[in-house]
Parts: structure tokens; sequence; C-alpha cells
């Protein structure tokens, strides 16, 4: 059975590109969300295996989310996707439980070996 | 002939944004690397403004503020500006050099805003090159410290002369180390990308949204 997935991220072109790629290579994309309070609605709502985590967003980051996901559910798998890449934010993010830590902008392989790893 | 800028569409003006929140995302990161600091990001605004009100956006036309300003060119045309203010930028010349600044710039002062003009530029201006698949070549940047009206008015004379409107794409960072003293007040930093109106379909071609209605 293909992996169900939950796409985060403020933009729809962002979100449409990422279901893209994933749709393609065999995943199951089961819902999205524009913000981090949604994604945790949604987090409940559909148990993905994997969520794609945006950061800078509003109402609520990524990293808050992430946070909240964790609480949810501790062994949840968070792959954060953001054009901010500094090490504090990595840090941060792989500290809050986060799988792995993808910078935009991104090639479709780096989406694909990441997702594969933290599933794997 | 239609207006390239009112026809942009809703689901288009949201791609916009994304661009500027890798863009400045990616800039941010080459800052802090720079001064050793967390650098935090808003989420991008993307404005359709009449012409006049851009200066007034940025703060008045009579506000002093140090800008760095590069035309784009190649696959598409606009211009790039980065403003902060002068107290800001005070502090991270002080940041970086270890020395306080007088009222007037010293000339090191002076290159290490240009050098931090030049890197932030430089790192929006790849990311927005390796998402977009266009080919995008900055002009030296350009560093002054003068009244917003002055140096903006000479970057957004190319839009004047196509219409009266432009879309502005704003994105504001802020280093974290500054943000109990002078940030927070003075608005930290802005990129401000102003594609030439002409460059839209372009870019919305490079990323295959050309036809994305709102609706």
């Amino acid at each position: 059975m293909s992996a169900k997935i939950l796409i985060v991220d403020d933009a729809a072109f962002m979100r449409m590109m990422i279901k893209d790629i994933l749709s393609k290579n065999g995943f199951d994309v089961v819902g999205e969300a524009a913000n981090g309070e949604e994604a945790v609605e949604k987090y409940k709502e559909l148990s993905p295996d994997l969520v794609t985590m945006d950061i800078t967003m509003p109402e609520k980051d990524g990293i808050a989310a992430l946070k909240d996901i964790k609480k949810i559910n501790p062994a949840a798998k968070v792959i954060m996707c953001s054009a901010m890449g500094q090490q504090a934010m990595v840090i941060d993010a792989i500290q809050a439980g986060a799988k792995d830590f993808i910078v935009k902008p991104f090639q479709a392989d780096r989406v694909l070996e990441a997702i594969n790893k933290a599933l794997g | 002939m239609s207006d390239p800028i009112r026809n942009i569409t809703d689901f288009q003006l949201d791609v916009l944004r994304e661009i500027s929140n890798i863009g400045a995302g990616n800039a941010a990161t080459a800052l802090s690397k720079l001064l050793n600091n967390p650098v935090d990001m808003k989420v991008s605004r993307v404005l359709p403004l009449h012409f006049n009100d851009i200066i007034e956006y940025v703060g008045g036309a009579e506000n002093i503020v140090a800008t760095v300003f590069l035309r784009i060119q190649g696959d598409i045309a606009g211009s790039m500006f980065f403003v902060i203010n002068t107290e800001v930028a005070k502090r991270l010349i002080e940041d970086m050099l270890g020395t306080l600044e007088a009222d007037d710039f010293s000339e090191m002062g002076f290159s290490v805003l240009q050098e931090i003009g030049n890197i932030l530029s430089g790192s929006y201006l790849t990311a927005l090159s390796d998402f977009t698949g266009l080919d995008l070549q900055p002009s030296v940047p350009s560093l002054a410290i003068d009244m917003a009206g002055a140096l903006l008015g000479d970057g957004l004379m190319e839009i004047g002369r196509s219409g009266d409107y432009a879309i502005l794409i704003d994105a504001e960072i802020s280093i974290r180390k500054l943000v109990q003293q002078i940030i927070v007040q003075n608005g930290g930093g802005h990129f401000f990308l102003l594609p030439d109106p002409d460059s839209f379909e372009k870019l919305f071609t490079a990323l295959g949204v050309q036809n994305h209605g709102s609706s």
C-alpha cells in the first residue's frame, strides 16, 4: 500500500509542486494544509504516514506545528521543507523531532530521497 | 493592449509570494552565516501598488535609508532593493568590524554594507534562478545612503515607463540579536523585488502557471 502523505505549505503553488512529485512516484497525498494550525488539525484527522512541513507560515509556523504533532504522536514522521536553511533553524527542527530538512529551492530527487529514507 | 498586472490571478500572486519566501529565506541563511547570528524572516507580502505609493510604503520619501540596488537582466528583467534603516546598518557594521560607527559612515563601514548587499542579493537571485530555471544576471549592486525617495526613484523609473502600477514583492528579515534594541521599532531590513511588468508572463510560463485562474 502506498504511503499516506500530508503536505503543509502556505503557498498553493508549492503544495502543487510537491504533490505532483509525490503522486508521480506512487505516494498517496491524503491532505494539504496552508498553515501550522491547519496542519495539526489535519494530522489528527488523517493520521498520515509522513508530513512535509514548511516553516515560514502565517498563524502558526512549521516548527511550532512540528512540536504539536510530536505531542500527538511521538513517532510522527515530519520532514521540514523551507528556504530558511540556516544552521540554528535546522538544529531547532531536528531537536524538535524532524526526520530531515530540505532547503528550497529543491530538486525532485532530493524530496524523494528524504521521504524514502524517513519511511524506510 | 491588456495590462499584464491587472490580469494577474490570486494563484499567481501566491506564486510570487513563494518566490519571495525562497529568495529571502536563502539570503537570510547567507546573512546568518556571515553574522553568526540567527536571522528571522516574516511571511512575504505581495502588493500591487501605484507607483507613487511604493516610496510611501518604504517609509516615506524623506526617510534616510541604506539601499543596495541592482537591476536583473537575462530571461526576465526587474529591479531589486535591499533596504535597511541607517541605525540597523550601523549595528550590522559594528557586528562585523567590532568598532563603533560615527555619525557618518566610515569607508570600511560602507564596504561592509556593500559586501552584505552583494551576498544577500546574490543568494536571493541564485535561489530564484534555481527555482525558475531562468537565467538571471544581476548588475553590480550599488550601495547608497540617502533619502528613500531619491534612492528608489531611479529603480522605479523603469517601471514608470510602462505603467502606473507595479507589483512590489516584499520580504522582511530581522537579526535576532538586534531585536530588543533596534530592529523592532525600525522594521528590520526589507527585500523588494520589482519585476518589470512584461516579465511576469515569462516568470509564470517558466513555472508552468501561466494559465492558472484564481477561482
